[in-house]
């Protein structure tokens, strides 16, 4: 694939990335004006609450997810396939393995898909992008197969209350996102593959020069979001105690959507996961916002749609401008 | 044979690795269909790939030039359902082209994104991919939708001379036009080059721009057609028309030897393609493999592909005919 884009003499300039900075804060601050203007409800402890559980579903995903971005690795569309690979055999694997043995073995057989992407990412260097829709559609074809495409239910529904329960009045969902963020970001930007993953995104020859095992750090933010996705998709088809095989339909676009309206830059090197993070709160404080109004369902993948067209645009548009100033 | 013929010989198959695929699909599936080689059977393998087909002929152009379109096959679902509503307002005709239209449209915009706004087209055409399913979804509340004039649909899969229907002639006709602008116009020729190389290109002379924004717009008009054909033969408009279709498109086009990273590929490749998928589909489902292992079978297909692709680019960068194949073959 040609990138007309593509230059790397226009990346050194960091000056526009400041006012990236503020733009999210700030579109945070204005829907949250926005929305208790519009709607009484909005600013209701449970509807917050409600935008948290959904947002740390998705969170998991965009933590791994910015990985891949920071990388250079474009974006992962196997989620949804590797999600309903982690929910449905959660459940499937319950009654046998035990809970414990059952999430094991279903996030360990998301991260294996992650792993195959991975490899032909990292080491035979095919496009991202082709490689996971095609590891997805197997992926997912073999979930189907496998539960013959029908709903599997839950056999112990005191793990889902286990799930659903609070710590200190927070959801245990919401705990649990939060320490797979922290996680992720001490990682990120306080450990050596964090600095191999900028050092890989932003100059992929020169880092490989350096010694640096890119494809090892290409593969891994794969194989992480795999795993992560497979996380998110055991504490979904144990909250909900059920898991059918599109369980997971859109959350890659959700998860893409954060993470470009967060600032993060598709064409790696740039970007954290706090950045990310707020450009999710922003998506779904707008989500919020739009099904409050009764605006209909499918409005708000357009809305999606247009944010990731948009962002990557003003992203492909900042750094034209760094490079001529 | 010595190693250097031998890595030829190699890269040599994988570009024509076509003929080799169609051959043993072909074979695989007169023995698994007995009724294979009857004429009605080709017949129906030719229309039932003509949807997918016609959509491979735009996928084809763009490949070449070094970009994709994933919102074809959304752009499927959504001229499909313009086709079909608008029938009792305008009519069927005007309804049908401006189904067709909004395909161009769709395309037009994602040459924008891409040529003006510098969107890599793999994200481009996804966020169209995910708006314009949107859109299907919003203007049919999700729900199916059936025409007024049955019809007029029946025209498109009525069989023409036994063998071909309008769809399927309609996709030959393309196959045989492309390939007769890509190998004999120079127009043709300057898309490679735009797909190998767009800044050599440009420096050559060629419009690399006007380039980009025809393909886009050429792919997003053949994925109208094809959603307008499709949904007339069956009457019925569906937002979700299409959903698992993209990577059986790309895979189609990628078994013809159109590559990913562009600069190459061929229009009687991409028929090849579609027609290996095609008999492939048809054999599965005659034997009842369930419609996720016929997934699993297309994306495997899919992604070994580009993994030989990957290992031969390399040491394959020249264009080698047909006849240098065999006497390479006679050699060993």
């Amino acid at each position: 694939m040609i990138d007309l884009s593509r230059s790397r003499t226009v990346e050194t300039s960091r000056t526009p990335k400041i006012g990236g900075w503020i733009a999210v804060p700030v579109g945070i601050l204005l829907i949250i004006a926005i929305g208790a203007v519009l709607s009484p409800r909005f600013l209701s402890i449970s509807n917050f609450s409600n935008i948290l559980l959904s947002m740390s579903i998705v969170g998991m995903i965009v933590v791994g997810m910015t990985f891949v971005f920071i990388s250079g690795g474009m974006a992962d569309l196997s989620v949804p396939a590797t999600l309903a690979t982690g929910a449905i055999i959660v459940l499937r694997a319950q009654p046998v393995l035990g809970t414990l043995g059952a999430v094991v073995v279903a996030v360990l057989a998301s991260g294996l898909a992650g792993l195959v992407n991975g490899l032909l990412i990292g080491y035979a260097k095919a496009n991202p992008i082709i490689v996971t829709l095609g590891v997805g559609t197997i992926v997912l074809g073999l979930a189907q197969a496998f539960v013959g495409g029908v709903i599997v239910y839950g056999t112990d529904p005191s793990t889902g209350d286990f799930v659903k329960s609070q710590i200190f009045g927070i959801p245990m969902i919401v705990v649990i996102f939060i320490i797979i963020a922290i996680i992720g970001h001490i990682l990120l930007s306080r450990s050596t593959w964090g600095r191999w993953t900028y050092a890989v995104g932003s100059n992929y020859r020169a880092t490989e020069a350096s010694a640096v095992p890119v494809r090892n750090i290409k593969a891994g933010a794969f194989v992480l979001t795999a795993v992560l996705t497979g996380v998110s998709g055991v504490l979904l088809g144990l909250s909900l105690q059920s898991a059918r095989p599109l369980i997971g339909t859109g959350y890659e676009f959700d998860a893409i959507t954060a993470v470009v309206v967060g600032g993060v830059s598709l064409f790696g090197g740039f970007g954290s996961i706090p950045r990310a993070i707020g450009g999710l709160l922003f998506v779904q404080l707008l989500t919020n916002v739009l099904v409050l109004q009764g605006v209909p369902t499918p409005v708000q993948g357009l809305a999606k749609g247009i944010l990731i067209a948009g962002a990557v645009a003003v992203d492909m548009y900042l750094r034209r401008k760094g490079g001529r100033s | 044979m010595s190693k250097v013929a031998r890595r030829e010989l190699f890269g040599t198959l994988a570009t024509y690795r076509v003929i080799v695929f169609l051959a043993v699909t072909l074979v695989v599936s007169s023995i698994v269909v007995p009724t294979f080689f009857t004429v009605s059977t080709l017949g129906l393998t030719l229309d039932r790939a003509a949807t997918i087909g016609i959509i491979a002929v735009g996928l084809t152009v763009l490949l070449i030039a070094g970009q994709i379109d994933l919102s074809s096959t959304a752009v499927l679902a959504l001229s499909g359902i313009v086709a079909i509503s608008f029938q009792g307002q305008i009519g069927s005709v005007p309804a049908a082209i401006l189904g067709v239209l909004v395909g161009t449209v769709v395309g037009v915009v994602n040459g924008i994104l891409v040529v003006k706004f510098q969107v890599n087209s793999l994200v481009a055409t996804l966020a169209m991919m995910l708006s314009v399913r949107a859109i299907a979804h919003w203007v049919t509340n999700s729900q199916p939708i059936s025409g007024v004039d049955v019809l007029f649909g029946l025209g498109v899969s009525r069989s023409i001379g036994g063998i071909f229907t309008f769809r399927s002639l309609l996709f030959l006709a393309l196959i045989l036009a492309l390939s007769f602008w890509l190998t004999r116009t120079v127009a043709g020729r300057n898309l490679f080059a735009v797909g190998s190389n767009a800044t050599a290109a440009t420096a050559s002379g060629v419009r690399t721009k006007r380039y980009l924004y025809g393909g886009f717009t050429f792919a997003g008009t053949c994925s109208g057609v094809a959603g307008v054909i499709q949904s007339l033969s069956v009457n019925t408009g569906s937002p979700v028309f299409g959903d698992t279709l993209i990577v059986v498109v790309v895979a189609a086009v990628v078994v013809g030897g159109t590559r990913i990273e562009g600069g190459r590929g061929s229009a009687l490749g991409t028929l090849g393609g579609v027609l290996t998928l095609t008999a492939l589909t048809i054999a599965m489902e005659y034997q009842s493999v369930s419609a996720y292992v016929q997934q699993v079978v297309t994306g495997t297909i899919l992604i070994l592909l580009i993994l030989l692709d990957r290992t031969v680019s390399g040491n394959m960068r020249r264009t080698i005919r047909i006849g240098m194949l065999f006497r390479r073959i006679a050699a060993v």
